[in-house]
């Protein structure tokens, strides 16, 4: 019965964007980290996996939505504005990461309340 | 191992690196005017050179084949233009013409190396406030 909670598409694709948000905020860290070095490319989630998940999730297969892993790849649509080839943008990338921070708060309070309403069918009473 | 903080690593490395280009820079500011160093030379403007890292060549616990890369001031290196030459007869350091060779230092370019050192480092600081944000809203998983 529990297995079935856990087995939701809904749950498995929150905790998979959760997944997501913390690589991505690995990522951001990266990108700001070498704002100032020579060449550096910047670092994203691999476009690749935003179609793995969305065909996924429209096949609705827990198990192959569970089975999605995302990476990270090197940018390549990013263009250097600058001389010394670097393709890190301080600003948007300051934006990126506040949004990925409003979207893991998103995915955890998702997670956490799937988890609660579990408790109070457990329990009959609001935990 | 377990990394609560995402990205604190890339994060702590640039900090370190920013510190260091700060360092070299206040080090050029202090010289701006030393005719004469331990070579008998005037001092020459010493830049930091940055380099990117790929994390999982360095670090044990990475993820293999991530992306995500660490920085680190690679070097240090002497700038390679000319000395300044300035008139000023009767300087020790003055050749038979009365010019004296300062340091190749532009102070206005120091100045602005330094500011934008010290915005780097911020964002990073930004960067570490936000990861810590995350990590205790993922603690708060299951509690009300």
């Amino acid at each position: 019965m529990i297995d079935g909670m856990f087995n939701q598409s809904n749950y498995v694709a929150a905790k998979k964007l959760l997944d997501v948000t913390a690589l991505r905020q690995e990522a951001i860290a990266s990108n700001l980290a070498n704002v100032e070095t020579p060449h550096y490319k910047r670092v994203d989630i691999a476009p690749v996996f935003a179609t793995e998940l969305r065909q996924a999730i429209t096949s609705g297969d827990p198990a192959r939505l569970g089975e999605t892993q995302p990476r990270l790849a090197t940018d390549f649509t990013a263009i250097s504005q600058r001389k010394d080839g670097n393709t890190v943008d301080l600003e948007s990338e300051l934006l990126r990461m506040n949004q990925n921070y409003v979207e893991h708060q998103l995915e955890t309070q998702l997670v956490s309340s799937m988890m609660l309403r579990l408790r109070l069918a457990i329990t009959g009473r609001p935990a | 191992m377990i990394n609560i903080l995402t990205g604190i690593d890339s994060t702590s490395a640039a900090l370190n690196a920013e510190r260091i280009r700060m360092d070299v820079v206040s080090q050029n500011i202090a010289n701006v005017n030393t005719s004469r160093g331990p070579d008998g030379k005037p001092y020459q403007r010493q830049q930091v050179v940055f380099e990117s890292v790929l994390k999982d060549q360095v670090e044990l616990g990475a993820t293999p084949g991530s992306a995500a890369h660490l920085v680190r001031a690679s070097r240090v290196e002497s700038a390679l233009r000319p000395p300044r030459l300035v008139h000023q007869p009767g300087h020790p350091d003055a050749d038979a013409d009365g010019m004296v060779a300062m340091p190749n230092i532009n102070i206005h370019e120091e100045m602005i190396d330094l500011m934008a050192a010290s915005r780097a480092y911020e964002a990073n600081l930004s960067v570490v406030k936000t990861a810590r944000g995350m990590a205790q809203q993922t603690l708060s998983i299951g509690k009300r």
